[in-house]
């Protein structure tokens, strides 16, 4: 069994990695939209109220360049969980039929598109140390991670249910609207309006802002959402996937 | 005629088939430009935009009907390679089906434009609502042409969202909502189109030269698009 993954793993990633174009492009678009952002983003003095209450003072650019990093990771995240998916259905029902347990063909699919969050993580994170530097860089880095994983399970499901050009309109403006208008804290001063705490991006980006700015984490409670819409979005997206490819 | 004709609804059907799909047509430029409203004004300060207030809210329905329009260009041409060059092999000839492909092209354009200028209307506040219509318009054709390009040269279609996205970010970024009106924003594809709506929305009247650009730029665009459509289903000797 164990076997049978490795090897369906291994033909999943040599799917992505084959065409060069692609991993030039999930590479390319972080570093011109976050570089791109901090460029253009004047140096304005900006008081920011933290989620632990306590108000610092930072700038413009370095709230803008923060928030770039998980609206590239969930957005590419997105796409590719639509495309990983969808792409892969019609064989995987072939593989299913062929012999293979449905968990055979799901497992490689979720290593497939946790491998790919994780690349696009790196290449926005170290596009980002070039500009900003956190104040703690663990929960800066599992905060922009969740965020990736949550958007790519998202991109997936809205994939496998309502069909690959709903979902890539779906994709384009969820994290945007979620990521980089309701929860960005350039556009409100404490925690954000009620409405998007019940977001996926609420949980990641709380870690984000506490992490980038704050002396100490204590963004615990931020935690336990973003990890809810993790788990309850693989639980759902196994659930459905299973549904699919049998 | 009748045959064209048929065939841009038969495209139009094949696109919206899948209800939902129609229904992201409907539902996303309606959010997008209620949740950019609220966002767009302070974003375009931050980055040192030139524009503030309803003008910048504006942009919002323009990046819609922009997005929409690409992505639509791109899988209109992606997703139909095989089907079109059937087509045209059949009797239906390469002109005629890429027609019949621009004409879906632009009734759906027209669909998330209309939804995008209504909300923007009712939420905003619109002083010229035919002149900003238009604006809205030709964002949407304008990524019509970019997506259908982009379609015609890249066949994967996770790495061709992609391209249509960068496009799409860095033509926003360098736009006059973000980045002044010097510079790079000089040779956005949507310029003319964000100053028209932009002024449009606030009362002003934009000038003949600029609906020349806007005008010139939408046709170009549709120009394009026909010569993607068409070199996709060409037949093959």
């Amino acid at each position: 069994m164990m076997d049978r993954t490795l090897t369906a793993t291994r033909m999943g990633l040599l799917d992505q990695i084959r065409r060069p174009l692609l991993v030039v492009m999930l590479a390319v678009i972080p570093i011109i939209f976050i570089t791109w952002g901090a460029k253009a983003t004047p140096l304005t003095p900006h008081r920011l109220t933290l989620p632990d209450g306590t108000r610092v003072l930072s700038d413009t650019r370095a709230i803008m360049t923060v928030m770039d990093v998980p609206v590239a990771i969930a957005f590419l995240g997105g796409l590719v969980g639509v495309f990983v998916v969808t792409a892969a259905l019609q064989s995987d029902r072939r593989l299913v039929v062929a012999g293979y347990t449905p968990t055979e063909v799901i497992v490689p699919r979720l290593v497939v598109l946790t491998l790919a969050v994780l690349v696009i993580s790196v290449v926005s994170l170290v596009v980002m140390a070039f500009t900003f530097t956190p104040n703690l860089w663990g929960p800066f880095i599992v905060g922009n991670v969740l965020a990736g994983l949550t958007y790519a399970e998202l991109g997936a499901l809205a994939g496998a249910l309502i069909g690959r050009l709903g979902a890539v309109y779906l994709m384009f403006f969820l994290p945007n609207i979620d990521i980089g208008i309701a929860q960005d804290p350039l556009f409100f001063n404490g925690d954000p309006q009620a409405w998007a705490r019940g977001l996926p991006g609420y949980g990641p980006t709380r870690m984000i802002v506490e992490s980038s700015f704050a002396k100490d984490f204590t963004a615990v409670g931020a935690l336990l959402p973003a990890l809810a819409w993790f788990v309850g979005l693989t639980v759902i997206l196994v659930l459905v996937l299973r549904h699919e490819v049998k | 005629m009748t045959g064209l004709a048929l065939a841009t609804s038969e495209f139009v059907r094949q696109h919206v088939r899948n209800r939902v799909t129609l229904v992201m047509l409907v539902v996303i430029p309606a959010l997008f430009v209620v949740f950019a409203a609220s966002a767009l004004g302070e974003l375009s300060k931050s980055l040192g935009g030139d524009v503030t207030g309803s003008a910048a809210t504006s942009l919002g329905a323009g990046w819609a009907s922009a997005f929409l329009g690409g992505i639509l260009g791109f899988f209109q041409v992606s997703s139909s390679r095989d089907s079109d060059r059937r087509l045209s092999l059949a009797g239906m000839g390469g002109t005629r089906v890429a027609l019949a492909r621009i004409g879906a092209c632009i009734a759906l354009s027209l669909l998330a434009a209309l939804v995008a200028f209504f909300v923007l209307w009712a939420d905003t506040g619109i002083d010229q609502p035919g002149r900003a219509l238009a604006a809205i318009l030709a964002f949407g054709f304008i990524y019509v042409g970019i997506g259908a390009l982009v379609g015609s040269l890249v066949h994967d279609e996770l790495t061709g969202s992609l391209i249509v996205a960068l496009v799409f970010i860095m033509d926003i970024y360098a736009g006059p909502g973000m980045s002044g009106s010097s510079g790079t924003a000089k040779i956005t594809p949507t310029r003319k189109s964000s100053e028209v709506l932009m002024s449009a929305v606030g009362g002003a009247a934009p000038s003949t030269a600029d609906w020349l650009a806007v005008g010139g730029t939408a046709l170009g665009a549709l120009l394009i698009a026909f010569a993607a459509f068409w070199f996709a289903a060409r037949p093959r000797t």
